[in-house]
């Protein structure tokens, strides 16, 4: 870094030590200048897990705007046919938050995906592993939640048919079921839960335990992929945090707000006519695209092994995948690339291909 | 195929255009730019006698080379295909106006293309002088070919009352230099300019990111910063030579994009403003990724985010590209022709005898097929062309030859979403409101005026219904709705 565009101590203004006699800041410079990133060909997966951070943080701004004339029960429909009409940007700031729950999803899947195959889950970083796949788990119960809100016929059939995943779980699954709905079916006893749900539990389950996945991330630093730990120390490169890598996260940020801001304004998210259950539901209803793997997975075990069978088997397979996916830190632990680390990136790639097959495959038969 | 009917499923003929549009106007104006930055890095590298300059400008030069010689000029052909297949009478005019205009750009092109494969080919073996005379010369021919075109561009925007007073007489070339110096002549090329100056320096950044910054540190930041300076022109110019743009514009097409701001919803109409807007700000977006990343961090800098870059500049292309076209809404050439290849001047003669019947594209014993029978809707059938064409009933050609230039059945600006919902009397309302084109019709700012008799109507109408009906209305528009 070229030290001349950073100011030296002396330079250094009246505010500037007024603050720093308080708060510590020269400290906090200094470390976070102290503090290195890594630079190597794979450098280009560290910001996944900061893009996803971004999202978040759109959707808390774009979240509370809404919350501002959001009204969840009975009204929740109207409420958002005014956010989407009659409010001056109103559209925008809907569609904003709807795009950015799935680009932080994706984030997520990204991010998620370039630590598995860049072995970032091994010792010392075992909790981090951890912490990011309850915080995948958790934003996808936020879009879950978030989607049934405007209450619109898309929203309600969805939801109902996005709660099948849940019912077949076996013994509990009805149970579950009529608690989250508030009753048999979905209605706006439904909403007024999801509501609470979605801007209340989740956000005090979410913020601690992103809170803990960032301290650990601080702490452990990024993880070098196994190619470049083979290399000799002599000829790894690394980049001070502060301000190279943070003048490059943020430029990675500036990108995905372009991204975002293109998404909702050229294809804003649509209203559709309010939610009516005695209609029948429109054909090839489906969930949101994060679910749809799931949901295919689930329909085809259905049709397989017609009857009860069918879904227990695949709630079973799902449950032990998800199992494996989340001790995988337990298995593959040797720092060496041995049988069981490419048994590891096997799996990895059979569980993206799966993904991905599966999703599109949800998607040709609705 | 059923031409002059292109009929281009899902995505509609005019993204056809658009998709080698946006790619060709980011070669050609990166090519224009480097025109100026080749001879300005190597004179700057010969005064100050740096060989490891040298070296990098060569290899930039060939990147160059390869990257306008073959795409740049394929997809400039590529033009022409499709703007002959979408709008051939619009292609037509502009031909019939601008046929020495284009002689005299491609014997710049030919000048162009000559310098740049002469200035690769010859570095090291001839005086360091006379390779850089050589860039200069590609410098401004290259210029010139920008000088040429723009005028023909801008044409369709304002093509003047000069032009609009001798169009259809027979006398247009008259007007030559008036339509070419148009009001918007002087404000886009400018803005052009700048443009192909910011290029240059983004596509520099490509060649300076493979130099190894760990290797030759010094190399790497100065050229990166050197190169990261070619945007500093269009940050400070560009917002007032686009307000003066924006001026020049007439009033009726700048009320489209006023007509964005107060208004929301799925309508196209408000997509101009909104792509005007994203051109602002991936262009703001640029300069700053530029800063931070690039001249900032020149050392680490690497092909990754050159790319990004790259591809933010790419982004920035369409959407000023779409931009510019939709502004010109409902009009092709604006006061002359619509966007479906209709003349102003035409309107009441279609109206009163026929848009399929005064059809130039018909064969005699077609039209008098048409005329013997003109009850249209049921099953008139045109017997020209392929099977399918043969097969079209005249609904489905009206809506051909009419909406198809910016709508498709289930793809992009949806007939199907559109009228989701409607009944047949609800359609006929519509199509009556935008055949009657009246001054407060909601439709006349951004749509073209519908033409054709009262059958042809019926007959538009009963395909529409069809459309509409046919299951479309279900699953299909829903999905379409989410999009």
């Amino acid at each position: 870094m070229d030290a001349s565009l950073s100011p030296k101590p002396s330079e250094k203004t009246g505010l500037f030590n007024w603050l720093d006699e308080r708060l510590g800041i020269a400290e906090i410079l200094a470390f976070a200048r102290h503090k290195s990133v890594p630079e190597h060909k794979h450098s280009f997966w560290y910001y996944w897990g900061g893009v996803s951070l971004f999202f978040f943080l759109a959707q808390v701004f774009s979240g509370v705007l809404l919350l501002v004339y959001y009204r969840p029960g009975a009204e929740g429909y109207d409420s958002a046919r005014q956010i989407t009409y009659d409010i001056r940007f109103g559209w925008l700031i809907r569609s904003a938050h709807s795009w950015a729950a799935s680009l932080m999803i994706l984030a997520i899947f990204v991010h998620m995906f370039s630590v598995y195959f860049m072995k970032a889950y091994r010792k010392p970083r075992e909790f981090g592993w951890w912490s990011g796949l309850g915080l995948l788990a958790l934003t996808m119960v936020f879009g879950f939640s978030g989607y049934l809100l405007p209450m619109d016929d898309l929203a309600y059939f969805a939801t109902k048919v996005g709660l099948a995943i849940p019912a077949s779980i076996p013994v509990v699954g009805k149970f579950i079921n009529d608690i989250v709905r508030g009753g048999p079916e979905v209605s706006s006893a439904t909403i007024q839960r999801f509501f609470a749900l979605h801007v209340v539990v989740l956000p005090l389950l979410f913020v601690p335990l992103l809170g803990f996945h960032l301290w650990l991330v601080q702490k452990h630093g990024n993880a070098l992929p196994p190619s470049e730990e083979a290399q000799p120390a002599s000829e790894r490169r690394s980049i001070p945090f502060f301000p190279d890598f943070f003048s490059r996260d943020l430029g990675m940020w500036l990108i995905a707000l372009n991204a975002l801001a293109a998404l909702a304004s050229l294809f804003p998210w649509q209203l559709g006519p309010q939610a009516d259950p005695l209609t029948p539901a429109p054909a090839g209803i489906h969930p949101e695209w994060y679910f749809m793997s799931q949901f295919q997975i689930l329909k085809l075990f259905g049709r397989w092994f017609p009857g009860a069978t069918g879904e227990a088997l695949g709630i079973a397979l799902f449950t032990a995948g998800l199992l494996l996916w989340a001790l995988i830190p337990l298995y593959d632990t040797s720092t060496k690339f041995g049988r069981r680390a490419r048994n590891a990136t096997w799996l990895g790639v059979l569980a993206l291909a799966g993904l991905i097959i599966t999703t599109i495959w949800g998607y040709w038969e609705v | 195929m059923n031409y002059p009917f292109w009929d281009v499923p899902i995505i509609g003929s005019g993204w056809v255009i658009g998709a080698i549009a946006i790619f060709h106007v980011l070669i050609s104006h990166f090519a224009v730019g480097r025109g100026f930055y080749l001879p300005m890095a190597e004179a700057k590298a010969l005064r100050e006698g740096r060989e490891d300059w040298m070296e990098v400008i060569r290899g930039h030069s060939k990147f160059f080379l390869i990257l306008t010689g073959v795409f740049g000029a394929v997809s400039g052909v590529g033009i022409w295909f499709s703007i002959g297949l979408a709008n051939p009478e619009a292609t037509s005019t502009l031909i019939h106006n601008f046929v020495f205009g284009w002689a005299i750009e491609w014997v710049f092109f030919i000048v162009e293309l000559t310098a740049a494969a002469v200035y690769y080919y010859t570095w090291g073996r001839i005086p360091p002088k006379t390779h850089l005379r050589v860039g200069w010369v590609y410098a401004f021919s290259a210029w010139m070919s920008l000088v040429i075109i723009n005028g023909i561009l801008t044409f369709m925007l304002t093509p003047g009352q000069t032009w609009l007073g001798v169009a259809g007489t027979g006398a247009e070339s008259t007007a030559f230099w008036q339509a070419f110096f148009n009001p918007t002549y002087w404000p886009s090329l400018f803005l052009r300019t700048l443009v192909t100056v910011s290029l240059a320096g983004v596509f520099a950044l490509i060649t300076a990111a493979r130099i190894d910054g760990y290797k030759q540190p010094r190399l790497k930041t100065e050229i990166i910063r050197w190169s990261s300076r070619w945007l500093i022109p269009s940050f400070v110019l560009m917002p007032l030579f686009f307000i003066w743009y924006l001026w020049s514009v007439p009033a009726s097409q700048r009320r489209l994009l006023q007509l964005g701001v107060s208004t929301i919803g799925q309508g196209t109409f408000t997509q101009v403003t909104r792509t005007a807007l994203i051109t602002v700000m991936i262009s703001a977006t640029i300069i700053a990724v530029v800063y931070f990343v690039a001249y900032r961090n020149g050392r680490n800098f690497n092909l990754g985010w050159s790319l990004a870059i790259l591809l933010l500049a790419l982004s920035a292309t369409a959407a000023t590209e779409q931009a510019r076209e939709m502004i010109r809404k409902p009009y092709v050439i604006v006061q002359h022709m619509y966007s479906n290849g209709v003349r102003k001047s035409e309107v009441a003669v279609f109206n009163r005898q026929g848009y399929l019947t005064k059809s130039v594209w018909l064969r005699d014993e077609e039209r008098a097929a048409l005329q013997a029978e003109p009850a249209g809707a049921q099953a008139v059938k045109v017997s020209h062309g392929s099977p399918e064409a043969k097969a079209l009933v005249n609904g489905e050609m009206m809506f051909r030859g009419q909406c198809a230039a910016c709508h498709t059945t289930d793809g992009y600006r949806s007939m199907k979403r559109l009228l989701q919902g409607r009944d047949h009397n609800s359609i006929m309302n519509l199509l009556k409101t935008m055949r009657e084109n009246k001054e407060d019709s909601p439709y006349r700012a951004f749509m073209p005026p519908l033409v054709g008799t009262r059958q042809e109507v019926d007959a538009l109408a009963d395909y529409l219904h069809g459309l509409v009906s046919k299951g479309g209305a279900s699953l299909e528009s829903k999905t379409a709705v989410r999009r």
